[in-house]
């Protein structure tokens, strides 16, 4: 074991500084606007440098937004920077694409979900000076010319992302940032070019950027200065954060608060840079390390003020927002963009680590209760009962954070997808819950949504779509020609297969669109090989070049299989041709309901610990997974698979027909990703965790995701908190990949009152037992929901 | 039944308060008690009977199509089925397609019992394990006996919520194979008791003396009492029942179970009459009220949750 990096002095609960809620309140009384500022620089940059290839001119248009763009610091801050004066401010971004916003600009006020105010004149600007510039040529028109046709066919069954924005999920070297800064970085790109004669715009377009973000924390700089001169109670804090801006443009960090600072100034640019979502800071417990070690032990700070400073970075984390077309902003509402922090876990050597900064993140995040960063914490059969308990304190507060991520299910099997083991053991989350190694990695996230639920519907149906009757698929039967419930799985293999080559042409084509458009100089200096090979980071520079693809979703997979191997070939309680006309009816009339009921209650589902039902769906998931190793992305990397739908299963299911296991059309999935469907795990939480460890860990290389619920009343006793860390320590044993919590709160209960259907296993204590809340009587209800409301945040 | 068999109306997974670390609490059909306050009236009967769920009827009537004469009627939208031959129930719970109509538990062998614990072993750290409750446990005692052996066998740790009420016999033959036993000492006064559960209390005494009594086993003994508004909960029973307990074993653990409101509303689902009446549980001053009693009486070692 190593030594526990922490100080021995007792570890009481810190609470946050009159500033710190001041900044916050701040940040959330402010207006949100749509910003078209930086959309103009660039627009301009790219027609006064026509002439320029396209690496050079994405640099100039990022250097000179960073000399340019307006800034704006409040005097009570501790950390500075961001991409636009206001914060929360949603940026308009041409490269990548603009169609949406041509057709939505108006809407942006007033539309249900994300909502952002318009600057007079902003969408007659819009309209005259960038979007004609940029319409037919940006990335989105590229991607469309080249397969936009057969991307479009295929889109009930596969959803191929990026196709209008850049790609995030990327968690950057930021150690290497804070040791060398843009000044060092200059340097090494200077040495390294002298190896690469023949390739001098990329080296070029690093330095521009790199020169750029000099510039940008110089002009903080002097407008702290500014600042001071008309804050006199905050002039010495002004002055002092003044100086750390200048020095972070020519040296490294030295302290904690300049780490800090220097660490935001690299997120802040980077999302200048492309917009996208999700670049995540990673292991930031390991390496701020050194510094916060080093300013307590010379006495620069104490835990009060680093808590501090870690909130307002915290507070940062909050200020940039994602920019979503309406349909996305429904489902990914609220903004979320990423800002993913990993704490604790294995060391290079294996070893579990955590630290005070480990304790003290935890500790930031239970004062503040923001919706960024999000926190993972990550077990281990030695994770300590300390960073356990302090992590389960911060569930209980409901907020949902911090996730687990389990070492011994996810390790391994990177290792196994051609990851050095000491970068395997390093891993970090990016965005959600993705799974990235530190530093060197384009893992392009979530690159396709196979929705593998629908590939069944076709093969019940000879490749008709069961909404509108379209082929979308060849017909290799339908359910009435197939002898055995195997003739159904090798009517499947084949769909699955036909799907898989259409998709890979598709990523082949927004790859190289990326690549083409997109280049990123600025990240490229920050992902390890870039620099050293000459190739830019869209082009294969990183060390490690991945491309993930979503499966979705097990569990309906594995329930409507169980119901049809059961139910229709084995006991033959249901025909083929009854399942059919349910199905192809909605489950409408009497006698689909009959067969919707049996469905739903005659056969076992995925979620309750029934050995057979859960490899129904983890057989394919890693049937799907195999089939990947037949390719390799268009950087020369390999494909893997993840199952986290996040909020996908909403869209997914909405393109779907009835199912087989009793899901009406158009219906939501399971949520999560190896979540059972709602309502249909009455085993409990253990069976849930049975069921789920059945999944191939090689499956969810890219991420898996577990939503589980709780009453907040579990979290009361110390008792109770001892029990939840049995059960996360019987996860970790499981070796399941993710899991996260979602304490339940009196409206979720509310909820399950009015709308029993969604919360079918939501449990409750009543008596010396636990009952379904949805099966007790509504004057009972209501008791339990006076009961828990005590817990409400 | 055969031997080998054990009636069970429930079995759940996750139980976090039937004693220590996380469980799989196993609930034996039957009980010689009649409580008035009792929280699982599903589970008094000691033989099986199909039930029927109005909540999850879809009203299909595929049951009737299913049925033997006399087995079920419809009347003003319930459905009421004969209490005859319960197993002969089997086609009309095949038929009903939404699981309304089940039978209310479902006999186990040792073998059976053994693997569905066992799925949750790997939650059974810190002195997780298995619980039998009910009903009453001892009253399939051959049973208890054998499966109690099988768990310790497997290296499962085992506990028993007991009325003790059971033969005497049994519960020395099966003491050594508990880890811990959960023993409800509900009324001292042997005629209200009576009253209350409709049985005398002599057997449960005895029982319990021997176990406080008994040098291997009165470590794993915590003695129970369910705070019933007009039955149990008054200074007097506790009192007495603090005495009583104490007098045999100074370093007894007790615990007071405040009353849970929740009870009656299972009543509706068995089609019977809660009769103990209507009451809020008690506030944390009346508990520690309680518990101060017992401390007077000489229990030290109170247990809080």
């Amino acid at each position: 074991m190593v030594t526990i990096q922490k100080e021995s002095a007792a570890m009481e609960k810190l609470k946050n500084s009159k500033r710190i809620e001041t900044l916050k309140k701040k940040m959330l009384d402010e207006e949100r606007f749509a910003s078209i500022e930086q959309a103009k620089i660039i627009t301009r940059v790219y027609q006064e440098n026509e002439t320029l290839s396209t690496p050079l001119k994405r640099a100039l248009a990022l250097k000179t937004c960073l000399e340019e763009l307006e800034i704006s610091v409040e005097p009570e801050e501790l950390i500075v920077g961001n991409r636009s004066k206001g914060v929360r401010a949603g940026i308009v971004f041409p490269e990548s694409g603009l169609r949406w916003v041509n057709e939505e600009f108006e809407t942006l006020p007033t539309r249900e979900q994300d909502r952002f105010s318009v600057h007079p004149g902003d969408i007659e600007t819009f309209r005259t000076e960038i979007y004609p510039y940029w319409h037919g040529n940006s990335m989105e028109d590229v991607i469309s010319r080249e397969y936009g046709p057969e991307i479009s066919a295929m889109s009930k069954v596969v959803k191929i992302n990026q196709k209008d924005h850049a790609q995030g999920h990327i968690c950057p070297d930021t150690e290497l940032w804070l040791k060398k800064g843009p000044a060092g970085l200059i340097e090494l790109a200077k040495e390294n070019a002298k190896n690469h004669p023949g390739n001098p715009d990329f080296y070029q377009s690093v330095i521009w950027t790199l020169e750029g973000a000099q510039t940008f924390m110089r002009r903080y700089a002097d407008l702290l200065r500014k600042t001071a001169e008309e804050s006199p109670e905050h002039a010495q804090d002004l002055n002092d954060l003044a100086e750390i801006c200048e020095s972070l443009a020519i040296r490294p960090a030295q302290t904690f608060h300049e780490a800090l600072q220097s660490l935001w100034f690299l997120y802040t640019i980077l999302h200048m840079e492309s917009n996208a979502s999700s670049f995540s800071p990673g292991r930031m417990d390991q390496y701020l390390w050194p510094y916060y070690e080093k300013d307590i032990r010379e006495g620069r700070i104490d835990r009060q003020k680093a808590l501090e400073l870690i909130e307002a970075l915290w507070l940062k984390f909050n200020q940039i927002v994602y920019l979503r077309n309406a349909h996305s902003a429904k489902y990914f509402a609220g903004f979320p963009i990423g800002f993913n922090i990993a704490i604790g876990g294995e060391d290079e050597n294996g070893n579990d680590i955590y630290n005070d900064l480990s304790l003290l993140f935890l500790d930031a995040q239970y004062d503040l209760g923001l919706p960024q960063p999000n926190l993972s914490v990550r077990l281990n059969k030695n994770s300590s009962h300390e960073l356990m308990q302090r992590a389960i304190e911060v569930v209980a507060r409901g907020s949902g954070m911090p996730q687990f991520f389990n070492d011994e299910a996810i390790i391994k099997p990177l290792e196994n997808l051609g990851i050095e083991e000491k970068d395997a053991r390093n891993y970090a989350i990016v965005g959600c819950v993705e799974l990235t190694t530190q530093g060197n990695n384009l893992g392009w996230s979530d690159a396709a949504m196979f929705n593998m639920n629908k590939a069944l519907e076709l093969d019940l149906n000879h490749g008709k779509c069961l909404l509108n009757g379209e082929q979308l698929g060849p017909d290799y039967g339908g359910l009435e020609d197939y002898e055995t419930f195997e003739d159904l799985e090798e009517a499947f293999r084949r769909t699955l297969d036909y799907f898989i080559d259409e998709m890979m042409e598709a990523e082949k084509v927004v790859e190289k669109a990326h690549q083409n458009c997109l280049p990123s100089a600025f990240l490229s200096s920050v992902i390890d090989d870039c620099l050293v090979k000459g190739v830019d980071v869209t082009a294969g520079g990183a060390k490690y070049n991945l491309s993930g693809i979503q499966m979705i979703q097990a569990a309906n997979l594995a329930d409507s299989f169980a119901a049809v191997k059961e139910l229709v070939f084995d006991e033959k309680k249901i025909g083929k041709e009854e399942l059919i006309n349910a199905i192809q009816n909605n489950f409408e009339g009497n006698e689909g309901a009959i067969i919707q009921t049996m469905l739903l209650k005659k056969a076992p589902k995925y979620g309750n610990d029934v050995k057979w039902v859960d490899e129904l769906g983890s057989k394919w998931a890693k049937y799907f997974r195999n089939r990947m190793r037949d390719y390799t992305n268009y950087r020369g990397g390999p494909y893997h698979t993840g199952m986290y739908t996040v909020s996908a299963h909403v869209p997914m299911g909405e393109n779907l027909g009835a199912g087989a296991d009793g899901r009406k059309a158009k219906e939501p999935l399971a949520d999560g990703g190896m979540s059972p469907a709602y309502g249909r795990d009455l085993e409990g939480p253990t069976a849930v965790l049975k069921s789920v460890s059945r999944l191939y860990n090689e499956c969810t290389t890219n991420g898996g995701l577990l939503n589980m619920k709780f009453l907040p009343e579990f979290f009361k006793t110390q008792t109770g908190r001892d029990k939840f860390e049995n059960f996360l320590r019987a996860f970790v044993d499981l070796k399941i990949p993710h899991i996260q919590f979602n304490v339940v709160s009196r409206e979720d209960l509310l909820d399950a009152k009015a709308h029993p259907e969604r919360h079918q296993s939501l449990t409750v204590r009543v008596a010396g037992y636990t009952a379904y809340f949805v099966e007790l009587a509504g004057k009972l209800q209501d008791e339990i929901i006076e009961r828990t409301s005590y817990a409400e945040i | 039944m055969p031997k080998s068999e054990a009636l069970v109306f429930d079995i759940k997974r996750f139980a976090v308060h039937d004693g220590d670390g996380l469980r799989t609490t196993v609930f034996f059909k039957g009980c010689p008690l009649r409580c008035r306050w009792c929280q699982n009236p599903e589970g008094l009967e000691a033989k099986r009977q199909p039930v029927y769920l109005k909540s999850q009827c879809i009203h299909c009537h595929r049951c009737e199509k299913a049925a033997k004469a006399g087995q079920l009627k419809w009347k003003d939208e319930k459905l009421l089925l004969s209490r005859e031959s319960a197993e002969s129930f089997g086609a009309i719970v095949d038929a009903c397609p939404s699981g309304a109509i089940r039978y209310d538990s479902k006999p186990w062998s040792i073998d059976e019992l053994i693997e569905k614990i066992r799925e949750d072993e790997v939650f059974f750290r810190h002195n997780g394990g298995v619980t039998f409750s009910g009903g009453e446990p001892l009253m399939q005692g051959e049973f208890l006996d054998e499966i109690l052996k099988a768990c310790k066998k497997e290296g499962i740790r085992t506990a028993i919520e007991t009325s003790s009420f059971g033969d005497h016999e049994l519960v020395t033959k099966i003491a050594p194979s508990l880890d811990r036993i959960f023993c409800d000492i509900k009324i001292l006064d042997p005629k209200k008791h009576k009253e209350a559960t409709g049985q005398d209390n002599t057997l449960i005494l005895k029982n319990t003396r021997w176990l406080l009594s008994s040098e291997e086993h009165r470590d794993k003994v915590i003695i129970r009492t369910p705070l019933i508004p007009g039955y149990t909960a008054d200074d007097e029973n506790i009192a007495a029942i603090a005495s009583w307990i104490s007098e045999i074993d100074p370093d007894v653990k007790y615990e007071l179970l405040n009353y849970n409101p929740l009870a009656p509303s299972k009543y509706e689902m068995v089609q019977k009459t809660y009769r103990a009446g209507n009451h809020q549980p008690f506030s944390e001053q009346e508990m520690e009220h309680f518990r101060n009693v017992a401390r007077e009486h000489g229990v030290y070692n109170i247990i809080e949750e």
